[in-house]
């Protein structure tokens, strides 16, 4: 779940500025193949530095976990880089970087992805490997037991350092009774201790299957050479069932929740989560635009009426991103100093019933799409950007071509709509209401 | 400092933004060479820099001003609060309308103070130059440090300052600064402390504006989709009118301490469950002639994963999630540093190990393959960090300032090519250090004290304490 601005969306807007993107990237610049084993390859060709990236997208996320082996997604994500059978621990990365490469990964709740930058003549190299972990992981114990080590650092210093993320969990872990979005990436303490390798073995046997996958490559190589190479290395590799859909779906809330989190902090932090539908839902582009009034930059709403006018808050804002299942449109706010946590509250309050109220202007509307121009753009620059784009709108949205077909939805939406579906999520019973703070009140 | 990561949520997005753009020269030309730029100073001696790149309609305008937090005296956070209140209002704009104005057209801004100097960045689309400009001139030339705006921007900074400290990543570097500069203006936090911000006023910035913010020791470059003859008569119809003030006065020299000896400042963290760390001491000047082959072997020792020191503490042990070195060079000197954090109970394990690393750098040293894999992958990261406008735009200020050229980029790679085992064994007796080191821990003193005594002479602070 990606709590920001949908990039997506902005690339919805493409179209309603054709004039000035003759030069961007097109529908059809992206081309396609997929293997007999069901593995789907985008390839963008961008000549103009020797350099390319390879990212390898899995459609599995901490939404796939269950009590028990929370965390597990995350843990398989780096363990699939200590060593399969041609190339041992450490030689991933090893090969890799000799070789003029660097590499990353990242795990959110609905995917899992794999990052390979690299020069373009180091190509066959970068598959070589890939095609060697998806094929034949080990998994060897001793890695398992200090890789271990690595995650419960990674855990440590998350919530050592983040009053933001500590919040966050503790109030997803409330809006959420029953989907899998109630727990962390990160996973729980006692599951980070406990998994087994067994459990890794039977992950990696569900969801690491080449149909269970897309790859996208952007930069300085040919579709040719791509699909030779993918037929060489990706191939061979079985296909596998496809893994069982996650059915759980949140109950409908049935009135406000409230959680208390008491740390010593220097003012109370706050944070207040409304469920929306998922990034499939034809309401996702209003909602995008309205996260975006709200909190893009500092004459949005939240900002200008609570951080600068009021002074109310030091920090506030409000996030929402894409999901593959219903998720969370949630506001932060930290108080300024001696602000009682409750007036800070309430004048979040004021500023989302102004919207049920009055609506938005078009000056509002207009600066929204702007910015989103100014993003796609800032996206494009760059050849992760566009892998990320191609790969997130496959992912998310079924098809990268949609993104072409969207700026219909997107011209569409009005300033009644969002008024509308400000109306519909902003109610008292869907929301969350998390508060940290130094003592609980007696 | 690459990690196989778990992503927070927030984190995401800059993920997916961070990237490389394109830089035409390198289809021909596998050596990455700096694409062509265009250098003029205007009559009032402000320096200019034009680079065309057509990749997206975009433009980044970057400023910047001999203006950073060495030139504070002893009241820390002032050049940085000057940075910040550019925005706050300016002879034609109030801090609203410039907010707004900037943000309707979609435009990213910023402006900030680090140790040495001072930026004002912007970044639009193309289309939008002419609304833009005006905005620009003014916040540079004519601020006027609204007092009510400054008065709001105080107090919250007063308490983000103390909302800082729940952040002990974010901090150490502060501390580590002071410790090893002492009084030296390289020491001053460019945050500011709140008892210096407190008394800081409106009319202070305007003071501290007159007397670093002229036209003869600053620069701006603007780098993106434009013709570099337009844009050249645009700016030069921006700024001609910018008035000449003489240089800047520079603050006395002080001198840079040294230590004959180990010292270690422990930062307790009543509360804390990991222990954060760096290992450090002096380290060189930007000018340094040797600076690329110093990259290459931070690279070997903590500059990428598969680094020694990440190799380690992170590969073989399992005691972090990560473990790096660098060096930050500033104009007279700067500071190396290894960096890593673990939890309370394995603090000196992970310590001692990481000083084993470093001793092995000098007693073992680099073979062949080693220094091979790290040239390569030197090379191959290269073209990639110079590629968004944006760091294009900082490039060349960076050469304005710290005084160097774009031989530095074109002889890049050759530089590195150039590079001999002897070489390697020149470099880390010259540049890196084995012993004197100066560390700073942040952790729970009630666990780790007694055990940490061990690395040099002790000063020992408590992080709710004000400053650092």
């Amino acid at each position: 779940m990606k709590h920001v601005t949908s990039i997506v969306l902005t690339m919805m807007l493409l179209l309603c500025f054709t004039p000035v993107l003759s030069a961007m990237t097109k529908a059809e610049d992206i081309q396609n193949f997929t293997l007999k084993n069901g593995m789907k390859f985008f390839v963008l060709e961008d000549h103009s530095i020797p350099n390319a990236n390879m990212y390898l997208f899995f459609k599995v996320g901490s939404r796939n976990e269950y009590p028990g082996i929370t965390g597990l997604s995350h843990f398989f994500e780096h363990m699939m880089f200590n060593g399969a059978k041609k190339y041992g621990p450490k030689m991933f990365d090893n090969i890799m970087e000799a070789a003029g490469g660097a590499n990353n990964a990242y795990t959110s709740e609905d995917i899992t992805a794999y990052t390979d930058w690299f020069p373009s003549s180091s190509m066959e190299t970068i598959f070589d490997l890939e095609g060697d972990r998806l094929a034949n992981l080990a998994l060897e114990e001793k890695m398992v037991e200090s890789e271990r080590g690595v995650i419960h650092s990674e855990y440590t210093t998350g919530y050592e350092n983040s009053n933001f993320r500590l919040l966050l969990d503790e109030l997803r872990a409330v809006a959420f009774t029953a989907h899998p979005y109630r727990w962390s990436v990160i996973g729980y303490e006692s599951d980070i201790l406990n998994w087994q390798r067994s459990d890794l073995k039977r992950y990696f046997d569900i969801y690491y299957a080449p149909n269970n996958a897309i790859a996208v490559m952007v930069g300085d190589v040919t579709l040719e050479k791509v699909k030779a190479l993918a037929e060489k290395y990706f191939e061979p590799i079985p296909a596998r069932e496809a893994p069982r859909p996650v059915h759980t779906v949140e109950p409908e809330q049935r009135g406000e929740k409230r959680v208390n989190v008491n740390k010593d902090v220097t003012s109370p932090n706050i944070m207040i989560a409304y469920h929306i539908p998922s990034s499939q839902s034809e309401e996702f582009v209003a909602l995008d635009i309205l996260s975006s009034i709200l909190s893009d930059g500092k004459s949005s709403r939240i900002y200008s009426t609570l951080v600068n006018d009021k002074q109310l808050a030091v920090r506030a804002g409000a996030f929402m991103g894409e999901s593959i299942d219903p998720s969370l449109f949630t506001f932060f706010a930290i108080c300024a100093k001696d602000v009682p946590v409750e007036t800070l509250e309430n004048a979040i309050y004021d500023e989302i019933n102004k919207i049920i109220t009055d609506g938005v202007t078009d000056s509002e509307l207009q600066k929204v799409k702007n910015r989103k121009l100014f993003n796609f753009y800032r996206g494009m620059e760059t050849i992760n950007g566009k892998a990320d784009n191609i790969g997130t709108y496959e992912i998310f949205y079924g098809d990268y071509k949609k993104l072409f077909e969207a700026p219909e939805a997107y011209k569409k939406v009005t300033k009644e709509n969002i008024k509308a579906i400000a109306a519909k999520y902003f109610k008292k019973s869907n929301r969350t209401v998390g508060i940290m703070q130094k003592t609980e009140e007696k | 400092m690459k990690t196989k990561k778990f992503t927070p949520a927030v984190l995401i997005m800059t993920f997916l933004f961070i990237g490389w753009a394109i830089s035409p020269l390198m289809a021909e030309n596998p050596t990455f060479k700096l694409p062509k730029y265009e250098k003029f100073t205007l009559k009032n001696g402000l320096t200019v820099y034009l680079m065309e790149q057509h990749e997206v309609p975009l433009i980044t305008v970057s400023a910047l001003f001999p203006a950073g937090a060495d030139k504070d005296g002893d009241r820390f956070g002032l050049a940085s609060l000057t940075a910040d209140s550019l925005f706050f209002g300016s002879k034609n704009f109030s801090k609203k309308q410039i907010e707004e104005n900037l943000e309707f057209l979609g435009a990213s801004y910023s402006s900030g103070a680090s140790k040495e100097t001072a930026r004002v960045s912007m970044s639009f689309v193309n289309t939008d130059t002419d609304k833009i400009f005006p905005i620009i001139k003014d916040i540079i030339q004519t601020p006027t440090f609204d007092q009510s705006e400054f008065e709001k921007h105080k107090k919250r900074t007063l308490l983000e300052l103390e909302q800082d400290k729940e952040q002990p990543a974010g901090v150490i570097g502060y501390y580590f600064g002071k410790f090893l500069f002492g009084n030296h203006p390289y020491g001053n936090p460019e945050t500011g402390i709140p008892s210096t911000v407190e008394k800081i006023t409106a009319s202070d910035l305007k003071t501290f504006y007159d007397a670093y913010y002229r036209p003869e020791q600053s620069c701006i470059a603007v780098v993106g989709d434009f013709q570099a003859p337009r844009m050249k008569e645009k700016i030069k119809k921006l700024f001609e009118d910018w008035k000449a003030q003489g240089k800047p006065v520079t603050p006395e020299t002080k001198s840079i301490p040294s230590y004959d000896k180990s010292r270690i400042l422990l930062v307790d963290k009543k509360d804390a469950t990991e222990t954060q760390f760096i290992i450090g001491t002096f380290g060189i000047p930007r000018n340094n002639p040797d600076y690329v082959s110093i990259q290459v072997i931070n690279t070997i020792l903590g500059g990428r994963f598969t680094s020694w020191l990440n190799d380690a503490l992170r590969v073989n042990a399992g005691l972090t999630y990560g473990a790096g070195s660098g060096f930050d060079a500033l104009k007279s000197t700067g500071t190396f540093t290894i960096n890593s954090y673990t939890r309370t109970e394995f603090t000196v394990k992970a310590i001692d190990m990481a000083l084993d690393v470093l001793n092995r750098l000098h007693t073992t040293g680099i073979d062949e393959a080693t220094l091979s894999s790290a040239k390569n992958y030197i090379k191959g990261m290269y073209p990639p960090r110079y590629e968004t406008a944006g760091s294009l735009a900082n490039l060349l200020t960076s050469m304005f300032f710290y005084n160097f050229d774009e031989s530095f980029i074109n002889n890049f790679q050759q530089n590195v090519d150039s590079m001999s085992i002897e070489k390697t064994k020149e470099i880390i007796a010259k540049y890196f250090p084995k012993d004197k080191l100066t560390f700073v821990l942040i952790g729970k003193a009630s666990e780790i004290l007694e055990q940490v005594k061990k690395y040099g002479e002790l000063t020992e602070k408590d992080l709710k304490t004000e400053g650092f």
